[in-house]
């Protein structure tokens, strides 16, 4: 386990800002890579500007209902820049206790006649989690990561 | 591969709820038949077997039927490793970016750039 809660991802991607803005900003495109296959997901709210909200629902395979997945509030939208969202604030800025509190930071930035797409994900330390978890769920449990490495569908 | 992270976001998805996390909370103290688990919690039998199943249905408990009472664990692996949430999280955003370029890629045909 290491200390820092910040994650960064970064993908050079073979199309430009606007392509990959396009795949965020709309919601029938957002739907298609959100979430993975076959758990569906339905954006219920995509509202790109500071405080609109961003609400995405999932529904997994044979399940009557969606159920939630993420709920959030926009901090940052620049089109075909910058994407800032945080999970600790609901719509209009309203205070809110996520299961998981976190804020992206995602940038598009022209590279090569291609995108340089980077999420940079803060998240709050595990021993802030404990505090604000009932179940203290981070107190007491060995880690898994060896079992979590090779998650990544492998794709050059 | 990607069975695995289904299972990372069913897992998250379990737990994302009040009602299932206080049982989860309930049962790292000890197994407890569905009976007794339900008793603090004010909905019905079977909006609480939903959440029952909903958690059965993650890994993170297991439930076994003895005669007429059904009693629930946690199963402590599969609760580990929800406990190595920062490398879930990397594994989902990774995954999430991975499914994006390929989208982005599939629409974008070199003879239609823009």
């Amino acid at each position: 386990m290491t200390n820092d809660t910040t994650l960064t991802i970064s993908r050079l991607i073979a199309a430009p800002p606007s392509a990959v803005w396009n795949a965020w900003s709309v919601p029938e495109n957002l739907a298609k890579w959100w979430i993975p296959a076959p758990i569906e997901c339905e954006v219920v709210t995509l509202d790109l500007r500071p405080g609109g909200g961003f609400v995405t629902r999932m529904r997994e395979a044979g399940a009557a209902d969606f159920q939630p997945h993420v709920d959030g509030c926009f901090l940052e939208a620049i089109p075909e820049q910058k994407l800032v969202f945080t999970t600790v604030l609901a719509e209009g800025w309203q205070p809110a206790e996520p299961w998981l509190a976190l804020t992206a930071i995602l940038t598009f930035e022209a590279r090569d006649g291609g995108t340089l797409y980077s999420a940079r994900v803060l998240h709050k330390t595990p021993e802030d989690s404990a505090k604000h978890d009932e179940m203290g769920f981070y107190e007491g449990w060995g880690t898994a990561i060896g079992q979590l490495a090779g998650l990544v569908e492998p794709r050059g | 591969m990607v069975n695995q992270q289904v299972a990372l976001d069913s897992l998250f998805h379990a737990l994302a709820d009040p009602t299932r996390r206080a049982v989860v909370s309930r049962l790292l103290k000890g197994a407890a038949p569905v009976k007794q688990l339900s008793e603090p919690f004010k909905m019905g039998l079977p909006a609480f077997l939903k959440h029952l199943s909903v958690l059965e249905g993650s890994g993170l408990i297991r439930t076994e039927k003895q005669g007429r009472v059904r009693t629930c664990r946690v199963d402590a692996e599969r609760l580990a490793a929800a406990e190595g949430w920062l490398s879930q999280q990397r594994a989902i955003w990774q995954g999430r970016t991975d499914r994006l370029a390929d989208f982005v890629e599939s629409q974008t045909s070199p003879e239609k750039t823009g």
